[in-house]
């Protein structure tokens, strides 16, 4: 009888640190292509990249929010990460989001790009003695102390709900003769808000509304966890009613993330 | 701001300052100190001392013999005293050299004069000494005094840090930087009234000895005066009375090394550089800090490229027959796009001063241009390439992120070159056969080694007549001469066994002789025989580094003339005589090239071997 790993005693860290993970999921995928000769052989399949991963992981945010899945700042460092026992060492943070719904606690969910060789063969479920010091968390993030600032959203007063996401592009580049890339780069980094609310103030003109806010996270006492800044175009707006409904407003504001160069 | 750098389009490159530290990739201009520079006979901030200087500016500084050895060294300052040599003996006598700044000065040649006699003096000496057979040896760059006890400044050891000595009479100084076979600006300070001898080499000062010989105020000089073995190469002396202050001192330190060392090629940090001047460029320390190769900067990212073009002129014979005539020995030219994608602004700000200041390397020799950049190729491709840069292509799709290709060209490889030209006969990845071999894998390469050269040349392992399998075969035993490359039952091949790509097409025009008749219809005749004759372009796209290394080794060894035998795909299914002129390879990805290669079908007897090679026979 095939023996199944049960998530229960499972234990998700990045950077040395536990997380208390809803859900993981880890992939890899290459991309070979057929090499076809002109006398109708296949002659092999040749490698058209580098074996790309995905890990994506939801959990809850008991504390801060970790500084090295920061997908809007300038570090491009990789984060390790152990899943089930098995070690990940080029983990690339590319994009992440949560949502704020009301008294619902907040999932963080972040997606990584990986590269190198994982040793999938080796998932093993926690010692008895693991579980027993398994501690569950007294607090996390959760909607109804959380908030989004309105003083400078043009008229939006009362948010109802708000998704929050931030990505980037990891381009990775590769030295002749190599098959793990030497830099994982960040590309186009920007964030998104999308907001529901009971009025959205004007109308928005050709450039967008510029609109910034400050997200914050608390706990169910009311303790910050952390904060989100978000400095952009409010640029779409919607208002839907159905029957015996209110109005229900939604907004989406995007910001693209720009980091004057320094002189070299 | 020196020529160099304001010559650079980077704005932001200074000249080095033992003062500052560095990080990895900054970029620097050395001119041993920063500030101006001072001719010697330079007057204008008030008198100097000067009371000697020998230089070879000219030949009319010099009293040669009839053999151009030199009997005099003319002092330019006026009333002072020279350096002479009267010993019949010729061989005591130093040569001049017409073509170089220097005099040379070997074994036991020497020159000597008197009227140089001074309590406190600073002198300046750019010397460049030979080698020396055993580190116990010393060499002698001047000495003061004629009687038992003379005043000393000696090199002596190994040419490396710790080892390499510089004595004042029998004080032993460690040197800074390499003292034999490089050029070496050598700084003594005299002075009598606090009874020190300094000693500065290359700007630094490397020893301080109270208990100097009381030579040192001797009026005599002399330089050489050596072992059989030794040589030493004076390119200026400069001795002015007193002490110079320090602030004077560097500037003509300046004007020797802007003078003879002529060095305008940037340096680069290859790891953050710590202040202080042990760790200038051209000390042994700084050596580990500080690089002008490209390698120890930048690694090549896969996209490169090399494309292959043979100057050829064909001379055509009618029918369809011609020949092919190579314009020089060398036909095939050879052009490199070497891709640095993903660089930091700071990297790219180095390769690109890199690049606009590869014209300042020195000159291969009198009669040549500038060298070229040492740089190891991509796989296939020789490591120890010359290429000359010629075209930069600089692109930034995002902050920070810079993708950067290179157009160089390699100008002194050789297809006469037994072991190849850009795809060499490196004994790892191509070897020369013997029996037994460990292991055969499909497209393993192999140089023949024989007299005859019909026989001599390269050969490909494809397992036919053997195995008939592309996997790696190992093969501990001898191989039977029938089963050698020239076997008659061969698991080798000398022919063009690759296939192309799945995907190809094919144009073929007929040549036609056209009669255009005004005012009537034109007419076509065919243009005697042979009026079919294709060329085409083949592609191999994917192919494995092996196959790779085989297609662009066949392609290296043909020069880009030599003909070959080539079956067309179907429906043609027909082998045909060609040769291919052009050729271009794209290293995309690990294990994975693309090539196209043009092919030109030629009417020509195919036993005719084109064998002419560097590879060179004897026989007592």
């Amino acid at each position: 009888m095939a023996k199944f790993i049960n998530y229960r005693n499972l234990t998700f860290s990045l950077n040395g640190e536990k997380y208390y993970a809803s859900k993981v999921s880890l992939s890899a995928k290459s991309s070979p292509t057929p090499v076809l000769l002109n006398d109708g052989s296949l002659l092999d399949y040749a490698p058209e990249n580098a074996v790309l991963g995905n890990l994506s992981v939801d959990f809850y945010l008991t504390g801060s929010f970790p500084s090295y899945i920061n997908i809007t700042g300038l570090n491009e460092s990789a984060v390790s990460g152990v899943f089930a026992g098995v070690s990940i060492t080029g983990l690339y943070p590319k994009d992440i989001s949560f949502s704020v719904e009301p008294f619902q606690p907040i999932v963080i969910s972040a997606n990584f790009d990986w590269y190198g060789n994982v040793n999938v063969q080796s998932f093993v479920e926690n010692t008895q003695s693991d579980i027993n010091n398994f501690q569950t968390p007294n607090y996390v993030a959760n909607a109804y102390r959380s908030f989004m600032n309105t003083n400078n959203l043009d008229g939006i007063n009362n948010i109802i709900s708000f998704d929050y996401s931030a990505s980037c592009e990891r381009p990775s580049f590769f030295y002749v003769d190599e098959k793990l890339p030497f830099r994982v780069a960040k590309l186009n980094r920007r964030c998104n808000v999308s907001l529901k609310s009971n009025a959205l103030g004007d109308l928005i003109d050709i450039d967008g509304k510029s609109v910034n806010s400050v997200i914050t996270l608390r706990d169910t006492y009311g303790d910050i966890l952390d904060t989100f800044a978000i400095s952009g175009v409010l640029i779409d707006q919607s208002y839907d009613v159905t029957n015996g409904q209110y109005m229900i407003a939604s907004a989406n504001i995007s910001q693209t993330i720009a980091d004057k160069k320094t002189l070299i | 701001m020196s020529a160099v750098i304001s010559g650079l389009n980077i704005k932001n490159i200074f000249e080095y300052n033992s003062g500052l530290s560095y990080s990895k990739y900054d970029v620097i201009d050395f001119q041993l100190h920063t500030g101006y520079s001072l001719y010697p006979n330079y007057t204008g901030f008030g008198q100097t001392g000067l009371t000697t200087w020998f230089n070879n500016d000219s030949l009319e500084y010099f009293q040669t013999d009839g053999g151009f050895n030199v009997t005099g060294w003319t002092n330019l300052v006026t009333d002072s005293g020279k350096l002479i040599q009267t010993n019949d003996n010729v061989n005591l006598r130093p040569f001049v050299n017409f073509n170089e700044y220097y005099v040379d000065i070997n074994g036991p040649e020497s020159i000597s004069g008197t009227g140089f006699a001074s309590n406190s003096r600073t002198i300046f000496v750019i010397v460049e000494a030979g080698g020396i057979t055993y580190p116990q040896q010393t060499q002698k760059l001047l000495k003061f005094g004629t009687s038992n006890t003379y005043g000393f400044i000696k090199l002596s050891g190994s040419n490396t840090l710790d080892n390499a000595k510089v004595f004042i009479d029998d004080q032993s100084n460690n040197a800074i930087s390499s003292i034999y076979n490089s050029k070496n600006i050598f700084t003594i300070i005299q002075n009598n009234a606090d009874s020190s001898l300094k000693l500065r080499q290359n700007g630094i000062q490397i020893g301080n000895y109270a208990s100097y010989n009381s030579a040192w105020s001797n009026s005599t000089l002399t330089l050489g005066d050596n072992n059989d073995n030794e040589s030493l190469k004076y390119y200026e002396l400069i001795h002015f009375s007193g002490v110079l202050p320090e602030t004077d001192i560097v500037k003509y330190e300046k004007y020797l090394y802007e003078k003879y060392f002529n060095n305008k090629r940037l340096y680069f940090a290859k790891s953050d550089v710590p202040t202080g001047y042990q760790y200038s460029p051209i000390t042994f320390t700084g050596a580990n800090y500080w690089t002008q190769d490209i390698d120890d900067l930048f690694k090549m990212t896969y996209g490169s490229t090399a494309s292959f073009t043979a100057a050829l002129s064909n001379l055509d014979m009618g029918d369809g027959y011609q020949t092919n005539v190579a314009k020089n020995l060398n036909t095939l030219n050879s052009n490199f796009t070497i891709a640095y994608n993903g660089l930091t602004d700071i990297q790219a700000k180095a390769l690109i001063a890199f690049f606009e200041n590869t014209p300042e390397a020195p000159k291969r020799s009198v009669y040549e241009g500038f060298k070229g950049v040492n740089i190891n190729l991509f796989t296939p491709y020789k490591k120890n390439a010359e290429l000359y840069f010629k075209d930069i292509n600089h692109n930034s799709p995002y902050n920070n992120i810079n993708n950067i290709q290179i157009s160089a060209e390699s100008l002194y490889d050789s297809s006469i070159n037994y072991k190849g030209m850009l795809v060499e006969l490196d004994e790892i990845k191509i070897r020369t056969y013997s029996s037994p071999i460990d292991q055969l894998a499909y497209n393993d390469i192999f140089y023949y080694n024989s007299v005859s050269y019909g026989d001599r040349g390269y050969y490909f392992y494809t397992g036919e007549n053997y195995a008939n399998t592309e996997d790696t075969i190992f093969f501990p035993t001898a191989i039977a001469p029938e089963n050698s490359p020239t076997g008659n039952n061969s698991w080798f091949t000398k022919d063009f066994y690759f296939k192309g790509d799945i995907d190809f097409g094919i144009d073929s025009k007929i040549r036609l002789k056209v009669n255009d008749a005004k005012n009537s219809t034109i007419e076509y005749d065919k243009d005697g025989i042979n009026y079919n004759l294709l060329e085409i372009n083949v592609s191999f796209n994917n192919r494995s580094n092996s196959e790779a290394r085989a297609i662009l080794k066949f392609l290296d060894d043909k020069a880009g003339f030599k003909t070959f035998k080539y079956t067309l795909p179907q429906p043609y299914n027909k082998q045909i005589i060609v040769y291919c002129p052009e050729w271009n390879h794209t290293y995309k990805f690990y294990d994975n090239n693309d090539i196209v290669i043009k092919l030109k079908e030629i009417k020509a007897p195919f036993d005719i071997q084109t064998a002419f090679d560097t590879r060179l026979y004897f026989s007592i």
